[in-house]
């Protein structure tokens, strides 16, 4: 695997919604990052539903086939749906696969009768759990492959959210150690990444299916979401971005591997992934609010290629199903956007959305446009590993964030962030060193064990 | 790009308006030895916490140590928490270096020390989202409970068995998705049929309180950090019915 050497984008004028440097053409007919947004809904079964593959099955025919009739309802002419495996659908492979197959045939059934295009994405569950596991090579390892077996059969797009590293994160983020982080998120999330990617970029070519991309949700989600909104004392909000702006070390490999894209939704990195590889990239910003809150719902759009509401559960509202009601918002938000573009007023509208959330927060801060350029510059900058990419890329955030007198600080929150600034300094400058420090620092770490990795 | 000079009417910093202003540690000692010790722990400074502990062994009983230094060092963290001055990994650490305190008084007591009581956490099975669990076994610790952690993706039957065997004053369940969070019923409906009416508090991502308080013995747990408040709830002899009713709507 070659780390990325160069940027897909000269600058971050260029980068714009509904448009990639190397758009993904599915079959029925969608073109992600061909010039237009498409919308994404991401249904998520109801608790028994799970209990036997028949219920699971009508459950999502019915989930998926709401969205699918919505779009026809209200005259969204193109749609992705994304099902992220439930632990049920990946430990039984082929419960993800029949499911698959179902949805591509609703989705056959809604092109031949409407004229309606969609995409479907199956999303494999990473199961395997580092400090459970050996990650490499255990019964949860084989079931995840064997699950992209079944379901690149039938699905237009396969992806995952893969748990490498989290022993060390989990241990690292609740102690405000960036150490750690960078340990856990861009050197053993990499490795990880590159074992598992290769495999599935094989598998996809196999079934002529998009390799789509990965997430480092377990974790800098995970720090996001522990960084809460304004009133959380969990994580500092500062210590979130730098493990976003550290992620998208690791979260790249996928592309380096030979992904393509759209990448996953919940990767918030994914403005940082775009700019260094062009790939066309799925975000989810305030539609998600149905899953989770954020502070950075409408600047995540700025630079998107197809809009997600993350995941919602199947239930019934006042306006129909989640599915159909959350398919209309998706697709609303998305007219909007392809009309701006279509005007020739995309360019007022990213504004818009930027200035929605730029100094909002510091996610919003670091997402935005310019900022996510010059991360994404940082990291191919300084790609002589996967360690020393992640620090270059969590320096530039946080001198990003102590440069401009626009995003305002609380007094903890610049001083947590000048002390980790501090720590990044201190570190060894080579790889090498560093891995070494760790295996020691870490080595009494529940579950940490280093052959997982090849270490 | 042309960017808005005045933010007001985008968005409102609460943050800003409701910060608090930084403060020091007060003394919490009236000895300077372990006020050094309290300080480490106030610091969550594992390594100097364990350098001071073992200063402070040559001269003083290890309860002493313990009592006098080590957790009013831990208090004074709790009361910086509960001011909204330290974070959760301030916590976390200071947690980390009174437990290192711990150890080396324990050793040299040639026993454990006594803990308030045992609490059963667990994430539930299928679910490997766990760091909900990871705070509340911290929290659980630092404020003096024994924790039996049964780690993620536990069947029931061995939730039930570790609640069988330990007695515990509570058990808590972690899960992230409605689908693994079906498995909680099933452990409360175990427990009453064993007698064991323990207070099982449920919390985690997609978990509710309308779901948690739909099958007895539950008790939603909104957040992590309300573990310890309920553990002592729970260790006073308040029922879940009472829990329920302090705790949840």
């Amino acid at each position: 695997m070659k780390f990325s050497s160069e940027m897909a984008y000269k600058s971050a004028d260029e980068m714009m919604f509904g448009t990639a440097k190397k758009p993904v053409k599915a079959k029925r007919g969608l073109v992600f990052g061909g010039g237009h947004v498409i919308p994404e809904v991401v249904p998520h079964p109801r608790p028994g539903s799970e209990k036997t593959m028949k219920s699971l099955l009508r459950e999502y025919e019915r989930a998926n086939g709401d969205a699918l009739e919505r779009c026809v309802i209200v005259g969204h002419p193109q749609l992705m749906i994304e099902n992220e495996h439930i632990f049920q659908m990946t430990h039984n492979p082929k419960w993800g696969g029949e499911i698959a197959a179902q949805t591509a045939k609703q989705m056959d059934d809604y092109l031949q009768k409407y004229g309606l295009k969609a995409a479907y994405r199956s999303t494999i569950a990473d199961l395997r759990k580092p400090d459970m596991v050996n990650m490499r090579d255990s019964d949860y390892t084989r079931e995840v492959l064997e699950s992209f077996e079944e379901c690149a059969k039938y699905a237009d797009i396969i992806s995952i959210e893969s748990m490498g590293g989290k022993e060390v994160f989990d241990h690292a983020i609740i102690r405000n150690d960036i150490a750690g982080l960078l340990f856990g998120q861009a050197v053993l999330g990499g490795i990880d990444m590159e074992w598992m990617w290769n495999q599935i970029v094989a598998i996809a070519k196999k079934y002529n299916c998009i390799a789509g991309g990965d997430t480092n949700c377990a974790e800098a989600n995970t720090a996001m979401f522990m960084a809460g909104g304004f009133l959380s004392k969990d994580v500092p909000h500062t210590l979130a971005a730098l493990s976003r702006a550290i992620c998208a070390s690791r979260t790249i490999v996928a592309y380096e591997c030979g992904a393509t894209g759209p990448t996953k939704d919940c990767a918030y990195e994914d403005p940082i992934i775009k700019s260094v590889t062009g790939v066309p990239i799925s975000c989810e910003g305030k539609t998600s609010a149905c899953a989770h809150a954020d502070l950075c719902g409408n600047v995540i759009a700025a630079v998107t290629d197809v809009w997600s509401n993350e995941a919602v559960e199947y239930h019934d509202m006042f306006g129909g199903t989640t599915t159909a009601v959350f398919t209309e918002i998706l697709g609303y938000d998305v007219a909007a956007m392809n009309a701006a573009i279509d005007l020739g007023y995309q360019k007022e509208f990213q504004a818009c959305l930027v200035n929605s959330d730029k100094y909002r927060g510091c996610h919003g801060f670091m997402l935005s446009p310019d900022n996510a350029w010059q991360i994404g510059k940082a990291l191919v900058d300084n790609n002589a590993s996967l360690y020393s990419r992640g620090k270059a890329a969590a320096m530039k955030c946080g001198e990003l964030m102590l440069g401009d007198p626009k995003l305002k600080l609380t007094v903890f929150e610049k001083e947590s962030l000048e002390g980790y600034m501090k720590d990044m300094k201190a570190l060894p400058a080579k790889e090498t060193d560093f891995i070494d420090m760790c295996l020691k620092k870490y080595s009494k770490v529940k579950g940490f064990q280093p052959k997982a990795y090849g270490l | 790009m042309k960017y808005l000079t005045d933010y007001s009417n985008i968005f409102t910093r609460f943050d800003l308006n409701i910060e608090v202003a930084r403060q020091a540690a007060r003394k919490v000692s009236k000895d300077e030895l372990l006020q050094r010790v309290a300080d480490a722990v106030v610091k969550g400074d594992d390594e100097e916490s364990a350098k001071l502990t073992k200063e402070a062994l040559q001269k003083k009983a290890p309860m002493d140590v313990i009592n006098e230094g080590l957790i009013l060092g831990m208090n004074e963290v709790s009361r910086l928490w509960d001011e909204g001055v330290y974070f959760l990994p301030q916590v976390i650490l200071a947690s980390d270096a009174m437990n290192a305190g711990i150890c080396l008084c324990e050793e040299a007591m040639g026993k454990a020390m006594d803990k308030k009581g045992k609490v059963v956490t667990h994430t539930a099975e299928g679910d490997i989202h766990d760091i909900g669990q990871v705070i509340v076994n911290a929290l659980l610790n630092a404020n003096g409970f024994e924790v039996i952690n049964l780690g993620a993706d536990v069947p029931v039957d061995k939730v039930v068995e570790a609640c069988r065997l330990n007695n515990p004053v509570m058990v808590t369940g972690t899960a992230l998705m409605t689908t693994t969070m079906t498995a909680f019923p099933k452990i409360a409906s175990q427990l009453k049929r064993l007698g064991l009416n323990i207070p099982f508090v449920c919390g985690g991502g997609a978990v509710s309180e309308e779901y948690v308080t739909s099958f007895e013995l539950g008790v939603w747990g909104k957040e992590a950090n309300q573990a310890s408040g309920m553990a002592e709830d729970a260790l006073s002899g308040d029922t879940w019915q009472t829990m329920r009713g302090k705790w949840n709507g």
